[in-house]
Formats: structure tokens, C-alpha cells, sequence
């Protein structure tokens, strides 16, 4: 059933190639073969040939003629064994086969001067025999080589003429019915014939591999084909590693487990080319598999179904890291899959496990309706697929449990925080009932006490009010409202907030913004909040003509600086540490004002933080304070998906 | 003041209810106070008042809610004023008004919310504008 990629996967296109030049060279080895064969003919040809010539009435020397067709007949003994040999699959090389062929055709060339010679030398019908090893040596081998043995056989024949007529060698004169044909009188003659013939065979090799060319380049246009497609091949690979990319960015703006399953699954189908795909998520026990998406399937096939490992010995093997192909699904499959019923129409399925180092947390699968659709390139690139959504869901899991743990840690706070009010807020009017006088006066000293009463019930609702701030802003479902922010009209508000309690303290408070500042990016409410709460404690801790300054400053294109200094009480170097730690206050602090919550610092740097921004102190006990807040111009992107 | 203004208060907390009677009734004004929803549409139905303070989080979180927005598809309460109580503001922030749209409609229920504890003096002063534009 768990078929080899190669079973099912198409042929690369090198091996393509590589088979279609195994043909061809498969070929030459037969033709080779073939005319090893047809020389068997050649010795009794020559018998035949000098009977019929004999009965026509030809007169010539026998026996020389019969020796040759038995040096035809020896060679051919030898050369038969050998293309034997080479029709087998160990000797696939070219070189050898040529090889072959040269030597075939030197042998016959031998062959053929001797029978030129003893039929009458330029006289000779047989010398136009030559034309056919021209057309096999044109056809066989290269140019070159052809054009070589053109010339060797007019050279041949010519220098077997001249040594002829000059009497180098005997002349046999062909003699028919009584009379003698004997050209070698016909000096003029014989050179015209000789020119023909040579001019012939040139011809014919020139046809010929003019022939084999256009042939050898619609090869070529065959294989450039081949090349471009493969080019295909590798442009499609591309496209589907850039999709796979677009995916990775897109589940990389979510942090949502649902989502990424969903933009996995969907964006996968068509990078693969498939109608449907699956995810099924291992349980943490690693017993059960729960469909955890899936894209083109039916929702009530799969919606909240769970698979149990155990029962299905495929899901087993899938998640012991074997992937899982078929081109041709049956029923039964069909039921081990999951047994959703509806999919009857696939043919063809592809299962990989989703492996995050050495464990695997569930199944990645593609289904198609086309027969045997994936192929060993579809696995490896669904693997690498599944590597990268497996390290997704991973980082959506361990953000939605640091996630929720801040929400329950919120939440509990604001449990808290609304529980205190419900008492406070009974107990405070009650307290205005009796104070107010709506039931009878009361005397002074009463009315001193129960104030004081008031006050601290006022200052535990302030309390709560920060806790309750301070659990928002520490909530990751709080979105920062992001805006831009115009610190002109924030430090005009600024001023006039607290210009009033500074004066009445008798301390100079300067706002001073420069004109061409930029806008920031931020949420406006708690950008305002986090400078109030540090001007209001540079008011509440500065001496009487003390000095409050607040100054907002670029330091460079990415940062803006507001910086609140005071010449108050300051801050002791063991404070320091924990300056910014919630319901932390300073001995000294608790000195000048005994009533305060200790959370305005942690909420300014909750702020801070939550603007992607930092917060510096310096100070000198005695001397003053200054609180230097450093605001990225532009954070906004990153945390307003927070 | 020729006629007094009558306000119902709706909270389920009887200090809350019997505390803000007073200090109403102290300030001239006529109250009524129910306990929860049930009796607020009682109240509402035996005599139109000129204003009600309501709670939110009662037998349920959102009862106060509810009421409001069923008051506001009531033509004959279109225009009650609708103040309202509550130490529930701080989870509607929390939360986002949107996760309550179900309850409230696209439209908040009521123009004015006071976070509990309210400061009375402030909550008189509000009520007193309220009355005084009608």
C-alpha cells in the first residue's frame, strides 16, 4: 500500500534524456549488427557474381576474385563475434561503436581495391559500389570522418589506376564476349571518369550528412525543449517556495492557533495544486488526533472529530515520521483516513507527519481527485511545508498560554478590584448621608473624625482605581488606541492641569515644547497618564519655590524625549532598584505625604514599556529628580497587535 | 421648584439604594428605588419619572444593560434619561465596548456613566444638568 515515491513520481527530465540517447545509441548498435550480418552475403554475392558474368560472357581471372570473397569471409568471421559483444549493455559508449565502424569499413575498403583491381581497374564496374560505404560512413560517423573516406576511396582507386598504367602492378583487362574493354588506352577517359566518380562521392557525403544535420538539430531543438522545460520544472518549484513563503508571512502576522491552522490549510491547496487539505493535531497524551482544519472538505466531516491513534496503524506510522502516499485510494483506505464519507471522488492522497525536531504533533494531509497526482518532489516539498506550519503552530501555542496566564493574572486583579468597590462605594454613601447632614447635625469633633474617614475611603477607591489601571494596561487583550499624538496640545493641557497646584505650592512649573516637534504614535489616554502621574509627583515631593520643569525634545529621528525634573526630595540610592516596583514607596515619600498607593511609577513604566519606549531616572537625594522618558516616533505596527 | 422631579434608582445593593434615597430626597428630588430589573419595568410602568439611575452588574453581569436596551425600543421611553452606576465600567474598557454589542446594540443605552464609588456632589450637579436641559 505505502507505494515508493519513484512508483508513482514521474521521470526527471535528465533521465528522460539519458533513455532517449540509450535508444539512439541502441540503434547504431543494431545497424552495425545488421550490416555485419548482410557481408555474410558478400562471399557467395562474388561466387554468384562471377558465374553470371561467366555466362554473359565476361572473361577475367577467377581465382584472385574467390580469394578475396574468402578474405571477406575471414574477416568477417572476426568482426561478427565483436558486434556481438557490443550489442551487449556493458560496452554502451559511442566511442567504441565508431571504432567498430572504422574498422569495418577499413577492411571492406581493402576488400573492394582488390576487386577493383582484379575486374579491370578503371574499367571496373564495381567501383560505384564505394557509394554505399560512403552513405554508411556519412550516416555513421562524423563529417569529417566521411569526407576522410571519400577521398581515401577516389585516392585508392586512382593510385590503383596510375600504378596500372604505368606498370607498377599487373593490369587484368576485363574481357567481354571475346572483346576486350580496356580504358587504360583512354588516358583522357579514364581521368574524366575518375573526376566523376570522385565528384560523386563527395556529393554523396555532402547529401548525406547535410541530410544527418538538419536531422542532428531537430535533435538538438528536441533536447533545447527538454531544457526549457525542465527550466518549467524548476520556475514551477520556484513559484511554489515563494507561495510557501507568503504563507510563512502571512501566519507570522497572527499569533492565533485557529488562524494559523486555517491560513495554513488554505493557502496550501492551491500551492499543491490539490482540492483539499488537512490538519490533525496530536493530543498531548499522543493518543488521539483531532481535526484541527481542513480547506475543501465538508465542515461536518471533520469538525471536532477525533481519531483514536491506536485503532488506525496508518495514523500510527505517519507519526512515527513515515510520510504516506497513494495515487488510487480505496474505501477501505478511505475508513483508516478518518472515514469521512463524502471525499468519495479522491484518487489520490498525501499524509506527512508535522515534525518539530524529533516530535511529531500531528498530520499534515493533500487530497486530489486526480489518479496517482503526487509525485517524490510533492512529498519532500509538503515535508518541508509541514517542518515550517509545525514550528507556526508551536509559537501560536506557547503564545496562547503566555496569553492566557496574563489574562487570568488580569483578570483576577480586576475580580479583585471590582469586589472592593461594590462595599466601598455602600460605604461611601452612607458616610455622605451622615456627613451631609441629611440626618441631623453632628458636632464638630464628629464631623472631624468621620471626614477622616471619608478621606481614607476616597484614597482606597483611588487605590483601586490604579490597580484597576494598572490590570488593564497589563492585560494583553487591552489594544493600545493607536493615534497620533500632538504633544503641542498634550503639553498645553499638561500646563494647565497642574498649573494651578503648583502655584498654590508656590514652585515655578515651565512646559517647554519646541516648535517643529514631530507627532508620536501612541495611545493619547495613557500617554497623558504616564506625564500627569510624573508631574503630579514632582509637584507633591518638590519643597515650597522649588522648580518643575517638563521638556519635550527630539534626540534623534527615531526618539522623542520628555523629561520631568524637579528640585525636590529625591531619591535614595537603595530606592532606585525598586522605584518602579508596584505599591513600592520611598521612605522619604512616605515623610512628605502619608497617603499614597505606591502604583504611579509602575504605571508609568507599564506605559512606557507598552509604547516600545524606555524609561531612565537620575537623582540625588536632597537635590532633585529627573525622569527622562525616551518614545519611539514610530512603534506602532509592532504593538497594536498585541 | 413647582413640581418635584421624580427619579427611580435601580441597584441591588440596599445600602446603595437606601443611602441615595436620602441624599436625593435631601436635594429635593422624588424617589423610587427597585431592587432589580423586574421591578424597575413595574415602576417604570405605574409612572414615567424624569430620570433613573441604574445599576449594571445585578442578578447578572449585564442586567442593567438589558433593561436600558429594551427601555430604548420602547417609543414611550425614548426619551427617559438613563444615568448609569457602575463598578462594571472598568470591564467594559477592559473588554471593549464591542464585546457587549450583542446586549447594548450598536448604540450605547445610555449618554451618561458614572464609575462607582460616585462623588455625590458631582453626581448631583450631573443629574441637576440633566433635568434642568429637559
Amino acid at each position: 500500500m505505502t507505494q515508493t515515491p519513484a512508483e508513482t513520481g514521474t521521470q526527471s527530465v535528465p533521465e528522460k534524456s539519458h533513455q532517449r540517447s540509450r535508444t539512439v545509441l541502441g540503434e547504431l548498435k543494431e545497424k552495425n549488427f545488421w550490416f555485419v550480418r548482410l557481408r555474410w552475403l558478400v562471399p557467395p554475392g562474388i561466387v554468384a557474381g562471377i558465374g553470371v558474368a561467366k555466362l554473359a560472357g565476361g572473361d577475367f581471372e577467377t581465382i584472385p576474385l574467390l580469394w578475396v570473397a574468402v578474405f571477406i569471409l575471414i574477416y568477417n568471421v572476426i568482426l561478427y563475434p565483436v558486434s556481438c559483444r557490443l550489442r551487449d549493455e556493458s560496452y554502451d559508449q559511442t566511442k567504441y561503436i565508431n571504432r567498430f565502424t572504422y574498422c569495418q569499413i577499413a577492411f571492406d575498403y581493402i576488400a573492394m581495391f582488390l576487386l577493383i583491381h582484379f575486374t579491370g581497374g578503371a574499367a571496373s564496374p564495381l567501383i560505384f559500389f564505394f557509394i554505399f560505404h560512403i552513405i554508411f560512413a556519412s550516416i555513421f560517423l562524423p563529417t569529417l570522418s566521411a569526407y576522410g573516406f571519400a577521398a581515401l576511396a577516389a585516392a585508392g582507386t586512382i593510385l590503383i589506376v596510375i600504378a596500372e598504367y604505368l606498370g607498377w602492378i599487373p593490369h587484368h583487362p576485363l574481357i567481354f564476349q571475346g572483346r576486350t574493354i580496356d580504358i587504360a588506352e583512354q588516358p583522357f577517359y579514364v581521368m574524366v571518369e575518375l573526376g566523376f566518380f570522385t565528384a560523386s562521392l563527395f556529393i554523396a557525403v555532402f547529401s548525406i550528412t547535410a541530410v544527418i544535420n538538419i536531422n542532428k538539430r531537430i535533435l538538438d531543438m528536441g533536447k533545447l525543449s527538454e531544457t526549457v522545460a525542465s527550466l518549467d520544472i524548476k520556475l514551477k518549484v520556484l513559484f511554489k517556495l515563494d507561495a510557501l513563503f507568503t504563507m510563512i508571512q502571512a501566519i507570522g502576522s497572527t499569533r492565533s492557533l485557529d488562524q494559523v491552522l486555517n491560513i495554513a490549510t488554505n493557502e496550501l491547496a492551491p500551492i499543491m495544486d490539490v482540492c483539499c487539505t488537512s490538519v490533525k493535531l496530536l493530543s498531548e497524551d499522543g493518543k488521539f488526533l483531532r481535526y484541527a482544519a481542513a480547506h475543501g472538505l465538508r465542515e461536518e466531516s471533520f469538525k471536532d472529530k477525533v481519531v483514536e491513534v491506536a485503532k488506525i496503524p496508518l495514523h500510527r506510522r505517519i507519526i512515527d515520521g513515515e510520510s504516506f502516499v497513494t495515487g488510487k485510494v480505496t474505501p477501505r483506505e478511505w475508513f483508516q483516513f478518518g472515514g469521512y464519507s463524502d471525499a468519495t471522488d479522491i484518487e489520490s492522497v498525501l499524509f506527512v507527519p508535522l515534525t518539530l525536531e524529533d516530535r511529531v504533533i500531528g498530520i499534515l494531509g493533500a487530497y486530489c481527485t486526480r489518479p496517482e497526482r503526487f509525485s517524490s518532489d510533492d512529498v519532500d516539498f509538503l515535508r518541508l511545508a509541514a517542518g515550517l506550519v509545525a514550528i507556526a503552530i508551536e509559537n501560536a501555542r506557547a503564545y496562547e498560554e503566555i496569553k492566557n496566564l496574563t489574562e487570568e493574572r488580569s483578570r483576577f486583579m480586576l475580580r479583585v478590584a471590582h469586589s472592593l468597590r461594590a462595599p466601598l462605594t455602600a460605604m461611601l454613601n452612607i458616610l455622605e448621608v451622615v456627613l451631609g447632614g441629611y440626618r441631623g447635625e453632628l458636632n464638630d469633633v464628629q464631623k472631624d473624625y468621620l471626614n477622616r474617614v471619608n478621606r481614607r475611603g476616597w484614597t482606597m477607591a483611588s487605590l483601586i482605581d490604579e490597580l484597576m489601571s494598572l490590570a488593564e494596561s497589563k492585560s494583553e487583550k487591552l489594544r493600545l488606541k493607536l493615534a497620533s499624538i500632538d504633544l503641542k496640545t498634550l503639553a498645553k493641557r499638561v500646563q494647565r492641569t497642574f498649573q494651578d497646584e503648583a502655584a498654590k505650592r508656590d514652585l515655578s512649573f515651565t512646559v517647554t515644547i519646541p516648535e517643529n516637534l514631530p507627532e508620536i504614535q501612541g495611545d493619547e489616554e495613557m500617554i497623558e497618564q504616564m506625564i500627569e502621574n510624573l508631574v503630579s509627583n514632582a509637584i507633591k515631593y518638590t519643597y515650597i519655590n522649588g522648580q518643575v520643569d517638563v521638556t519635550f525634545s527630539e534626540s534623534n529621528e527615531k526618539t522623542i524625549l520628555i523629561k520631568v525634573k524637579d528640585t525636590g526630595i529625591g531619591i535614595s540610592k537603595s530606592d532606585m532598584d525598586r522605584l518602579f516596583t508596584e505599591f513600592f514607596r520611598a521612605e522619604n515619600a512616605r515623610s512628605i505625604e502619608e497617603v499614597g498607593t505606591g502604583l504611579g511609577l509602575a504605571i508609568v513604566k507599564e506605559i512606557v514599556d507598552k509604547h516600545g519606549g524606555r524609561i531612565s531616572v537620575a537623582s540625588e537625594e536632597g537635590e532633585g529628580t529627573v525622569f527622562t522618558v525616551h518614545l519611539p516616533r514610530a512603534q506602532g505596527e509592532k504593538n497594536s497587535n498585541e | 421648584m413647582a413640581t418635584k422631579n421624580e427619579i427611580l434608582v435601580v441597584d441591588d445593593d440596599r445600602d446603595i439604594l437606601d443611602s441615595l434615597r436620602v441624599i436625593l430626597e435631601g436635594n429635593g428630588y422624588e424617589v423610587r428605588t427597585a431592587k432589580n430589573s423586574r421591578e424597575a419595568l413595574t415602576a417604570l410602568q405605574e409612572k414615567k419619572p424624569d430620570l433613573m439611575l441604574l445599576d449594571i452588574m445585578m442578578a447578572t453581569e449585564t442586567e442593567g444593560f438589558n433593561l436600558a436596551y429594551e427601555l430604548q425600543k420602547k417609543p414611550e421611553y425614548e426619551n427617559l434619561p438613563i444615568v448609569i452606576l457602575t463598578s462594571f465600567l472598568g470591564k467594559v474598557r477592559e473588554e471593549g465596548p464591542e464585546k457587549f454589542q450583542h446586549i447594548l446594540g450598536e448604540q450605547w443605552p445610555a449618554k451618561w456613566l458614572f464609575e462607582k464609588p460616585v462623588d455625590t456632589k458631582k453626581l448631583l450637579a450631573k443629574i441637576e444638568g440633566i433635568l434642568s436641559k429637559e
